[in-house]
């Protein structure tokens, strides 16, 4: 009785949220997949219904497969690189020193700045004729002229993880941080009179308290990975010839850039879809790792 | 030869002295129980002996060798934790194992010693289990185990029954008890629990702020408490406390007309017009015959089981006995009740020292 009662309640209490999701998400949503099966432009013509045209063009194309495993990479690349700065930076963190509250404080900084401020940083940075990189390499003798970090193929994606990287480490620090408080101290003092060395610290003492926190990390920074959008429109729009290109920039690159809205809402639900297996995929993995320190 | 010597042993957290001068000696397969209330430093002191902590000045030595400065994995002792402290995605057999097999034991050897220590623990149906499958008495179990294996010098326990409830806890300390009859190593170990360490210890150092404030055997302690902090301490329900002053033929219950006789040795030695603080044993009480008693006043009767609680009072001054559970009390009743001239403790009330 007072089951059904209850979630009847929660049903209640859910509504007005319920109605502002379907308002902003479900609505667009389903506009989207009704877009996705026709062929209007942006502007002008209604445009009219092409079945699963649109669907087969974009992934039958060479463009999808290349701006994928550009995705692909980028997400590989700078999700690993952040998982063990941040980690290392959370380990240095946890150790006593002289300035420690400082520079926790500090850490946090690069992730607090807005994406654009900081893209817009490191554009500075990277800036082929007064950039800080390259006056730093060249005072130091490691590179003989200037360079176009953002320019040339070879190195706008490396600079790009670089910068995002430097964004999103202190995200995973944090949390790497908070569950590294959370370590009895006793099972580190057991771990000491056992005769653990540091790597047996970490991994009999420390691992089973950070694995579950980390995981919900790697979760959130994966998937944020797989739609990067923003620091990359800024530093490159995509581009030197399409070498930062990721399927968020394809997306809007399609709907916007060449007006095709149909082809576009096409692009944009398969990318939806696979950002949604990922989050299943990684729920199960959370759940499982969720608690393995109880 | 001594087993564990603490040597003036000072700790301090900036200008806060935490342990002020401690001095023990352990003979080989010495049971000394740190016993004291909380934040006297007992823990503070253990991890000292441990090596988890640097003292301030003094010096440790097992046997004769200087352990200052020696990790705690080189220190040969083992430490059994409060909060049990079991590596959460271990296996019992690893956990109980883990010390060895850091120390690169051989896996068979390993094997024998943790089967070895689990059978005397009766653990050994547990061993392929996760810490987080067990109950809190299974756990501090495996904890045990994991010192024992180690066969260690010195073993060191903080609090570890405190987590238990009221039956595990006896059933602890009776195994705790064997195990130590058994292997006879020595032990230090931390409580605030007085009955465990009447009941486990061959010595008991009471602490407070820091100091040791009497350190002898469970009967000294109990039956000879040194000061007036260790005769509160100790004793469950607690000891009588009476103002007296002292007289020609006794010593005379502030605001009663009542003297209480003393052992001529005593009454020598004390001035007379002397104020004292005179301590008696809920238990030293007797429903009396003999020629001077305490009327008391009861307020309170409970029965305990075994015996009775009579809470009252005797002129202004409040007095608890345990008498026997068929004994004649009921509350508004005026008992009397009489005192052996031995089984008074005598206090100076300035420097709270025992002077009888
Ligand atoms: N890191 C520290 N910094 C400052 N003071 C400390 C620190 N650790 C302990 N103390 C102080 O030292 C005193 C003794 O602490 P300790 O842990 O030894 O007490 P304890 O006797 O074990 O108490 P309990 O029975 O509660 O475990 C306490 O007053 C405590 O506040
Ligand atoms: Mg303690």
């Amino acid at each position: 009785m007072s089951g059904t009662w209850l979630t009847t309640r929660a049903w209640l209490l859910m509504l007005p949220l319920l109605i502002v999701m379907i308002a902003v998400i479900g609505w667009p949503m389903m506009d989207t997949v009704r877009l996705s099966f026709t062929d209007s432009k942006l502007v002008g013509t209604q445009g009219s219904f092409v079945g699963l045209d649109n669907y087969v063009r974009m992934l039958s194309s060479t463009n999808f497969t290349r701006t994928l495993v550009t995705t692909l990479w980028f997400a590989l690349i700078s999700v690993t690189a952040e998982m063990v700065i941040g980690v290392l930076a959370a380990l240095l963190l946890n150790q006593e020193f002289y300035g420690r509250t400082v520079l926790r404080a500090l850490m946090i900084l690069p992730w607090a700045l807005p994406t654009i401020v900081n893209a817009t940083l490191w554009r500075l940075i990277y800036n082929p004729e007064y950039g800080a990189l390259n006056a730093a390499l060249t005072q130091i003798g490691l590179l003989d002229a200037y360079r176009s970090w953002l320019g040339e193929p070879a190195t706008a994606m490396i600079a790009l993880i670089a910068a995002d990287c430097w964004k999103n480490f202190p995200l995973v620090a944090l949390i790497a941080l908070a569950a590294l408080q959370a370590v009895p101290r006793d099972i580190v003092s057991a771990s000491l009179v056992d005769g653990a060395n540091a790597w047996n610290r970490f991994r009999y003492v420390v691992l089973p308290y950070l694995a579950g926190p980390l995981v919900v990390a790697l979760v959130l920074r994966t998937i944020e990975a797989f739609k990067v959008f923003d620091i990359i429109w800024v530093m490159t729009r995509g581009g030197p010839a399409n070498s930062t290109r990721t399927l968020s920039i394809l997306v809007y690159q399609e709907a916007f850039s060449f007006q095709r809205a149909g082809s576009g809402a096409s692009l944009a639900l398969i990318v939806t879809l696979m950002v949604t297996l990922l989050a299943i995929a990684y729920g199960t993995v959370v759940k499982k790792f969720a608690g393995s320190a109880a | 030869m001594t087993a564990l010597t603490i040597d003036n042993i000072g700790k301090k957290y900036g200008d806060v002295e935490t342990l002020k001068g401690i001095d023990i000696a352990l003979e080989p397969g010495e049971f000394l129980v740190l016993l004291g209330s909380s934040g006297c430093g007992k823990s503070t002191l253990l991890n000292i002996i441990a090596g988890l902590l640097e003292a301030t000045s003094g010096d440790i030595r097992i046997g004769d060798r200087s352990i200052l400065g020696v990790h705690p994995k080189d220190r040969d002792i083992a430490m059994v934790f409060q909060s049990y402290a079991l590596y959460p995605n271990l296996t019992v057999h690893r956990n109980i194992g883990f010390g060895l097999e850091m120390r690169k034991v051989p896996a068979a050897t390993r094997d024998k010693a943790v089967r070895d220590a689990a059978k005397l623990l009766q653990i050994e149906n547990l061993l392929d289990r996760k810490p987080g499958q067990l109950s809190g008495g299974q756990r501090q179990r495996v904890a045990i185990g994991r010192a024992l294996v180690r066969d260690p010098k010195v073993f060191l326990f903080d609090e570890p029954l405190s987590n238990l409830d009221a039956k595990l806890r006896m059933e602890m300390r009776t195994e705790l008890k064997r195990l130590h009859q058994m292997m006879k190593t020595t032990v230090v170990y931390v409580t605030h629990d007085q009955i465990e360490a009447m009941t486990l210890a061959s010595r008991i150092a009471v602490m407070r702020n820091g100091r040791i404030e009497q350190l002898g055997t469970p009967e000294a302690i109990y039956n000879r408490p040194e000061t007036l902090y260790v005769a509160t301490f100790v004793g469950a329900p607690p000891i009588n406390l009476l103002n007296v002053t002292k007289v020609a033929d006794g010593l005379h219950l502030d605001g009663t007309e009542i003297v209480l006789p003393l052992t001529a040795g005593t009454a020598a030695t004390i001035a007379e017009g002397r104020k004292l603080v005179a301590g008696i044993r809920p238990e030293s009480l007797k429903l009396g015959q003999d020629a001077v008693t305490l009327p008391v006043l009861c307020e309170v009767v409970e029965l305990t089981g075994p015996e009775l609680v009579v809470t009252g009072y005797v002129g202004q001054q409040k007095l608890i006995a345990t008498l026997a559970a068929n004994s004649r009390a009921s509350a508004g009743a005026l008992l009397s009740l009489s005192v052996a001239p031995d089984a008074l403790h005598l206090f100076d009330p300035e420097t709270e020292r025992r002077i009888n």
